[in-house]
């Protein structure tokens, strides 16, 4: 974290949080929404058991309350990236499979894509106001994704999907956290809280 | 000429083509082309063509640059601006493109003459698009989830050429389709639209000549949201008679935004709105409750909403709907008057309660009853009495005193307050002063000032006044401390007549009353003038006053225009309270057309024309001159008549003399019966009753209808009494005109030489005494040859002759000949005879003439029968009548004397008619 913030800084980073906050907030709302019209669009079961999703961190994590704020910058950003590039995948599929039948979730689909990239904007330009580098992306070093069966594609993505409802609310947390002063600059944990 | 030149011209393009080197399948290559081909000019740019011409040509067409001409658009472009660059190349230079056409052409006068075209290019002339301005947009809320951004911009100035514009807008990593415009070029809609990052925007115009774009607009699109309203609201009464609970869904989720709430609200039938407080609803929410409304009031609510920090654009209006608060109980008595009839009797009052039903927000609720409650002030032991009224009115008999009555009114949940109404014996107290009137647009405002003790409030009375009803009163009572109160519901033009009451502690005031208009207006008809008597120079006009309803406002004055045909209107203005009017110091004998017209104080009416004329004559002038002239008429005819009586001996001279005809003198025959008759007289009997007959020659006037009367008969007895005493000496004969006078002949014979001589020698004579026509009247003497002895009567007279005597003896004769009747002599009129005889002897010819006619027609004092001498008379007049002048003859024939004396000495032959020569 930067130790002096500029006026503007610190008006930049509000901003950026604040904008954050909502914007995941919304991305919630609207993942809850289409994981809804997912599962009865692909047939599947709301209540169905999915693994992990692999390439996708996990939102619940262990001594949350401990993070810096880096730290929580940077697997925000990792957790979305790679949810862009599922999402992107998965909108894809969802072409390849439903072409222009259903309409509705395939915009709700590039909606929520849309939404997993401004997010990933807001934590870089976060990330940049800290002075730390932003890593890059691993997207092209990452081997392409398995093929897997129209079904394992139908559970893979719910399971994206879930994980992103998840996710949309700990990066809630995280942003509400890197707004507090006095923990924005501490890297030891002030509130028992998890998500 | 003009064929020639054509076929020079083919056959020089025929050589052109022809020797076109690069001619090939057919197709035509020109001999030259120009630079640049087709260019977009800037507007007021300068422009530099060339026409560069083929090597080919030269040599084979002798076509050299020198030659070229440029048009624009068939019009000669202006030699200075070409110029010969080589011989193959010209240019032409233009310092400002706005002079150029399309299109612009190469052309070559071959042979100096002969023009043909070379080349021809199109040239566009435009202006480069301006840097859009003024960029902004609005993200409009499509549906729960839908959202569109629309941005409009300024496109700046026209480019006369085709410049496209399109909305482009990026995130810092992620850049989004263009936002291309449809038919117009400065607002575009963008439908995919995502929130809580900023956007950049801007605007790109791009044409031939360049490109422009707008500053960038950064925003996040979700502080530029416009929101839909809220839906599903609904309205709901709770407990409280003055709130009412709102209740709405929301169309966007407090994911995206939270939101903050307008509220406004009025009742049904007003326009106003009201607003609740903003900083209430500032707070996310679907329901609100709207308190301080009027008991049982239908409201009509609407709402709207936007971003809870005020970034963005507040939603529409929702559409309104309707609630209604519950009842309470009424906040007032209703208002309450009375009218108060005494005209059956005096002592007993029929009293008119009447009240108005109270506002909605007064009755809160629905009023399902009045109680009314009359107390008599007067006696504290009469009993209240109390009526249950479901009306706005309740009337009572009362006997004349002063009562307090009481109003409730009652509704679901309660009663009012209580009106008080005190109704005095009398109105006594001090009214108001100084009541006034102003109109206020569509409002009457009543003014007044208050009395000097404390009014409670004041009642107002109106009622429009009409003339073919009666006056509905309306009403409404204001509070002590205003002095003037708008009337509404008043109509222009209509007179109403406002009376003001106020109402004190202890009683109430006088009513001071005012006519007004709300608004005036011309009359609608004049009035209808007529004339009710018109004289040599003045005429009575009248007229009826305007109906109210005709007035349309106050008759300020009635003017009267009259004139003549031909004369200048004159205007007389007359009191409006007139309706007589008196025009004087008009023409005589002329016709005269008079009209009305009245006026208020925004115009006049004139009535219909009415004509009269005017008398020739003044009131009495007639009489005037009429009877004066009657008058003297009369008197000149009587004068006349007088002159005329007294000078009719003058007259009659002057006129109709009579002259005696001497050959007609009759002569009394003697009749041998008479000595026997006068043997029978005895001496007393001096002048038996045929002694007159002796006067043998009578005339009568024909006209004379008086001949007969009394009156007439008078101065007959007098001259019966001077003939007893002339004819005694006259030879009692023949005297034929009635001028003879026997006192002439008196005069002028000596009485006893008369006898004497008479008695010797018989004459009969007439006498003639009066000279015709003032001439000296020559006594005629007509001797009668008769030799017969004279008449007893005649020979006694003459023994009796001269001396007092005979005066003696005539006294007698009359006495006798007055025979029974004596009264039948006039005395005074004997007297005035005689004094009039010794006056005027004139006078007494004439009345000797009257004597004999009178005798000849009635033998009065003759002592004659009745019977006989009507018979007589009416033989007389009916001579008369046939128009024949009665001669003596007539007298002769009397019947009277015939009959009365059987033994007449008058010869019968006489009575027929004729004279018998003896």
């Amino acid at each position: 974290m930067a130790a002096a913030d500029s006026p503007s800084t610190a008006l930049r980073r509000r901003d950026l949080c604040s904008r954050g906050i909502r914007l995941a907030g919304k991305m919630r709302a609207d993942v809850v929404d289409l994981l809804d019209a997912y599962v009865e669009q692909q047939g599947l079961d709301a209540s169905a058991s999915v693994a992990a999703v692999e390439g996708v961190p996990l939102a619940a994590v262990e001594h949350w309350d401990e993070q810096t704020g880096t730290q929580r910058l940077l697997e925000n950003l990792a957790a979305y990236r790679a949810f862009r590039a599922l999402l992107a995948q998965m909108l894809e599929e969802q072409r390849e499979q439903l072409g222009e039948a259903d309409a509705g979730l395939g915009r709700a689909l590039a909606a929520v894509l849309l939404q997993v990239s401004a997010f990933a904007y807001h934590l870089e330009e976060l990330l940049r106001l800290e002075s730390r580098g932003i890593p890059g992306e691993e997207g092209d070093g990452q081997p392409p994704l398995p093929r897997l069966s129209l079904f394992e594609q139908k559970l893979r993505g719910l399971g994206v999907l879930r994980e992103l409802a998840q996710w949309a609310v700990r990066s809630v947390r995280d942003l509400r956290q890197l707004t507090k002063p006095s923990l924005a600059t501490s890297a030891a944990p002030a509130l028992a809280e998890s998500p | 000429m003009f064929s020639r030149w054509n076929w020079v011209a083919c056959g020089f393009y025929l050589v052109l083509n022809v020797c076109s080197p690069d001619a090939s399948g057919g197709l035509v290559q020109s001999c030259g082309h120009i630079i640049p081909e087709s260019p977009v000019l800037a507007l007021g740019s300068n422009f530099t063509a060339l026409c560069i011409l083929n090597e080919s040509c030269l040599d084979f067409g002798n076509i050299y640059a020198n030659q070229i001409i440029w048009k624009i658009k068939n019009r000669l472009v202006p030699k200075e601006q070409y110029r010969e660059i080589n011989r193959t190349v010209s240019s032409v230079t233009f310092n400002d493109t706005s002079s150029l056409a399309t299109p612009l052409t190469c052309n070559i006068l071959a042979d100096g003459q002969i023009e043909q075209n070379i080349y021809g290019i199109t040239v566009t002339v435009g202006l480069a698009p301006e840097k859009p301005k003024n960029l902004s947009c609005i993200v409009h809320q499509m549906s729960r989830f839908t959202y569109v951004m629309t941005c409009t911009w300024n496109p700046g100035r026209h480019t006369f050429l085709d410049t496209k514009f399109r909305l482009r807008y990026s995130w810092p990593e992620e850049v989004f389709p263009d936002c291309i415009p449809k038919d117009v070029n400065n607002s575009c809609t963008i439908t995919d639209i995502q929130f809580f990052v900023n956007t950049e925007i801007w605007v790109e115009a791009a044409n031939a000549l360049g490109k422009a774009e707008s500053d960038p607009l950064v925003v996040d699109p979700i502080d530029i949201v416009k929101p839909l309203s809220p839906q599903n609201v609904s309205v709901s009464s709770g407990i409280l008679p003055t709130v009412l609970k709102l209740s709405w869904e929301n169309w966007i989720s407090d994911a995206v935004m939270t939101l903050k709430f307008n509220i406004r609200y009025r009742i049904i039938d007003d326009t106003n709105w009201m607003e609740v407080p903003s900083e209430d609803t500032a707070s996310p929410r679907t329901s609100f409750s709207v308190q301080g409304l009027r008991p049982y009031t239908e409201y009509v609510f609407s709402i709207r909403c936007m971003k809870e920090d005020g970034v963005g654009y507040w939603s529409d209006w929702s559409e309104g709907k309707t609630g209604i608060t519950t009842e309470d109980q009424p906040s007032k008595g209703p208002p309450m008057w009375r009218i108060i009839d005494a005209s059956h009797s005096p002592a007993l009052w029929t009293v008119h309660l009447m009240w108005k039903a109270l506002k909605p927000f007064e009755a809160n609720g629905v009023i399902l009853q009045y109680e009314v409650t009359v107390r008599d002030k007067s006696s504290l032991s009469s009993p209240l009495k109390k009526y249950n009224v479901t009306s706005t009115n309740h009337t009572l008999q009362l006997p004349k005193g002063t009562y307090e009555v009481t109003l409730i009114a009652r509704n679901s949940v309660g009663a009012s307050p209580p009106s008080v109404l005190l109704i005095p014996e009398s109105n006594s107290k001090a009214p108001v002063k100084n009541l006034r009137t102003l109109p206020k647009h569509d409002k009457l405002w009543v003014g007044w000032t208050a009395p000097n003790s404390y009014v409670l409030k004041y009642v107002i009375e109106w009622c429009l006044v009409s003339s073919s009803s009666d006056c509905i009163i309306e009403w409404q009572i204001a509070l002590g401390d205003v002095q003037g109160i708008d009337l509404k519901g008043i109509k222009p033009f209509k007179c109403y007549l406002i009376t003001v009451y106020p109402l004190y502690a202890d009683g109430q005031g006088s009513g001071q009353s005012v006519k007004a208009y709300l608004k005036q207006d011309r009359p609608s008809k004049g009035p209808t003038v007529q004339t009710k008597k018109v004289g040599k120079a003045e005429a009575v006009l009248t007229w009826n006053h305007l109906t109210v309803e005709e007035q349309n406002g106050f008759i300020r004055n009635y003017t009267i225009l009259y004139k003549t045909i031909d004369g200048n209107e004159t205007v007389v203005t007359v009191d409006p309270s007139k309706t007589e009017y008196t025009l004087s110091s008009l023409t005589s004998d002329t016709l005269y057309t008079v009209r009305m017209m009245a006026s208020t104080d925004n115009g006049s009416r004139t009535g219909p024309d009415f004509t009269f004329t005017t008398q020739k004559f003044g009131r009495g002038e007639i009489e005037a001159i009429v009877v004066p002239v009657c008058l003297a008429f009369l008197l000149i005819v009587l004068l006349g008549v007088l002159f005329c009586f007294n000078k009719r001996d003058l007259i009659k001279k002057h006129i109709w003399p009579i002259v005696p005809d001497p050959s007609k003198s009759n002569i009394a025959q003697w009749s041998p019966q008479v000595p026997a008759k006068h043997n029978f007289n005895s001496k007393d009997h001096m002048y038996p009753e045929g002694s007159f007959t002796d006067v043998s020659v009578v005339e009568i006037e024909a006209d004379d209808k008086k001949s007969f009367s009394e009156q007439d008969l008078k101065p007959f007895d007098l001259l019966k009494k001077e003939k007893s005493t002339s004819e005694g000496h006259s030879s009692g004969i023949g005297g034929s005109s009635c001028m003879s006078s026997p006192r002439q002949s008196v005069s002028d014979s000596d009485e006893g030489e008369t006898t004497q001589n008479t008695s010797s020698t018989v004459q009969y004579s007439t006498v003639v005494l009066n000279g015709y026509r003032d001439q000296t009247p020559v006594q005629v003497f007509s001797r009668s040859e008769s030799t017969q002895p004279l008449l007893d009567s005649e020979e006694r007279s003459e023994d009796h002759a001269g001396g007092a005597d005979s005066t003696a003896q005539r006294q007698q004769y009359f006495r006798q000949n007055g025979g029974q009747d004596e009264t039948n002599t006039d005395r005074p009129c004997f007297e005035r005879t005689n004094q009039i005889t010794h006056a005027d002897e004139g006078d007494l010819v004439g009345f000797v003439q009257l004597q004999i006619s009178g005798q000849s027609s009635q033998p009065l004092g003759l002592g004659m029968e009745k019977n006989t001498q009507e018979a007589a008379l009416s033989n007389v007049l009916q001579t008369r009548t046939e128009g024949q002048t009665v001669r003596p003859e007539t007298v002769e024939e009397n019947p009277l004397s015939v009959d009365e004396i059987p033994k007449s000495y008058l010869p019968q032959t006489v009575r027929q008619g004729g004279y018998m020569p003896q």
